[in-house]
């Protein structure tokens, strides 16, 4: 387990930092296209559908012309972020297999699937 | 105000609840909401949002470096996720019915829990492997700490079931308000579990982050998620906690933590007045 652990940790330092790097270019990228304009938080409003799953923000991300649409990069290094939590389940998981603890690979299987159901229902 | 200098002074106040957050023990997301509300009038569900993205990005920071220190029980945190992320999901589906008002009151209440929950008095009561909860046995819950000196000591596991039931609670906490709720997690850990004080903080940090991505999930599809605030708010949040756990050896924290816990009482106080005007 010793070893995993380490994978675990390595895995989520590399994992925020990566997704960091990511955010703060979106950031600065999206700022660039919307300066003097007003944030636009006070009220809600929801979110385009295209924000909710990965492939629509890497498209709208890679889509230049839409200056409008930048904080699709942003969004990637949130998603990766939020991938996070699930990912460390995942290698737990996994390592219980690896060691065959069942009962616990069974355990971190439950906490999956309940993660998988309430990103993707 | 207008960009970009309401993403700079929204990244310095949330860098500001990062810091204060880790120096005072709560976690920077239940911090920064209430700035974010009642600081930049921003809508409670996208101040949620922001918040409960940051409250991932600083656990996985800090559960990595209790991983690698080998001091967390990652078997008495994953049974217990099963726990939280239900309980989150349920919270984060009653806070898209609930109205914003009362959400603020919650909040508020919420909030001032906390602050007294971190101010009480907590003493520290070990058991023995064999004295442990014959379920808790019967998951190979009871784990062992390694001391300072090198040696380990064998602790036991009380109250699973109880406990159990107190997480489900904090994951709706934290679904319902956009948290990481660690101090209940902690409270469960402490007082019903009778785990150590290291591995309760260990092992909770491991799974604010795995219950915030619960409700997370399902705040990203009802559009709370908005790139354009979490990102300043996930960046201050994170580079603040960086800074304060640094901070923690030269800062006087027992003055630093009666100052803000006070500072804190009184925006919990402000979240309800808002809420009920």
């Amino acid at each position: 387990m010793n070893r995993l652990s380490t994978l675990l940790a390595q895995v989520m330092i590399v994992g925020t930092m990566v997704s960091a790097v990511l955010i703060a270019a979106g950031l600065v990228w999206f700022l660039s296209a919307h300066t003097g304009e007003n944030p636009g938080d006070q009220i809600f409003s929801g979110e385009p559908k295209y924000l909710e799953n990965p492939v629509g923000m890497v498209r709208r991300a890679l889509d230049l012309h839409e200056a409008g649409e930048r904080r699709s990069l942003a969004m990637i290094g949130i998603f990766l972020l939020l991938l996070n939590p699930p990912v460390r389940v995942l290698l737990a998981g996994a390592g219980y297999l690896l060691e065959k603890n069942r009962l616990y690979a069974l355990i971190s299987a439950v906490v999956f699937v309940v993660l998988a159901i309430s990103f993707f229902w | 105000m207008t960009e970009p200098l309401f993403d700079i002074a929204v990244g310095g106040a949330s860098f500001c609840a990062g810091v204060l957050g880790s120096l005072i023990g709560l976690g920077g997301g239940i911090i920064v909401t209430p700035l974010l509300v009642l600081g930049f009038g921003i809508d409670l569900r996208y101040a949620m949002g922001a918040a409960l993205c940051s409250v991932i990005a600083t656990s996985s920071g800090a559960a990595a470096a209790y991983l690698r220190d080998g001091i967390s029980n990652m078997k008495i945190g994953m049974f217990l996720c099963i726990a939280t992320t239900v309980g989150a999901i349920c919270g984060a589906l009653l806070a898209t019915v609930l109205d914003q008002s009362v959400l603020a009151v919650i909040f508020g209440v919420a909030l001032l829990v906390t602050v007294i929950l971190s101010l009480a008095k907590k003493s520290e009561s070990r058991l023995l492997p064999e004295e442990s909860d014959p379920l808790a046995i019967k998951l190979d819950l009871p784990g062992e700490l390694p001391e300072p000196d090198g040696t380990k000591s064998a602790y036991g596991v009380a109250g699973l079931i109880p406990g159990f039931c107190v997480m489900w609670v904090a994951g709706v906490l934290s679904g319902l308000l956009g948290i990481g709720s660690g101090a209940f997690k902690v409270l469960a850990m402490d007082q019903i579990m009778r785990l150590p004080f290291k591995v309760t903080t260990a092992t909770s940090n491991f799974m604010i982050g795995v219950t915030a991505a619960a409700s997370v999930g399902v705040y990203l599809k009802k559009g709370y998620l908005d790139p354009a605030l979490v990102s300043p708010v996930a960046l201050g949040v994170l580079a603040g906690a960086f800074v304060g756990a640094r901070l923690l050896t030269v800062a006087p924290v027992r003055l630093l933590r009666v100052i803000f816990l006070g500072a804190v009482s009184v925006i919990a106080v402000q979240m309800i007045r808002q809420g009920l005007r």
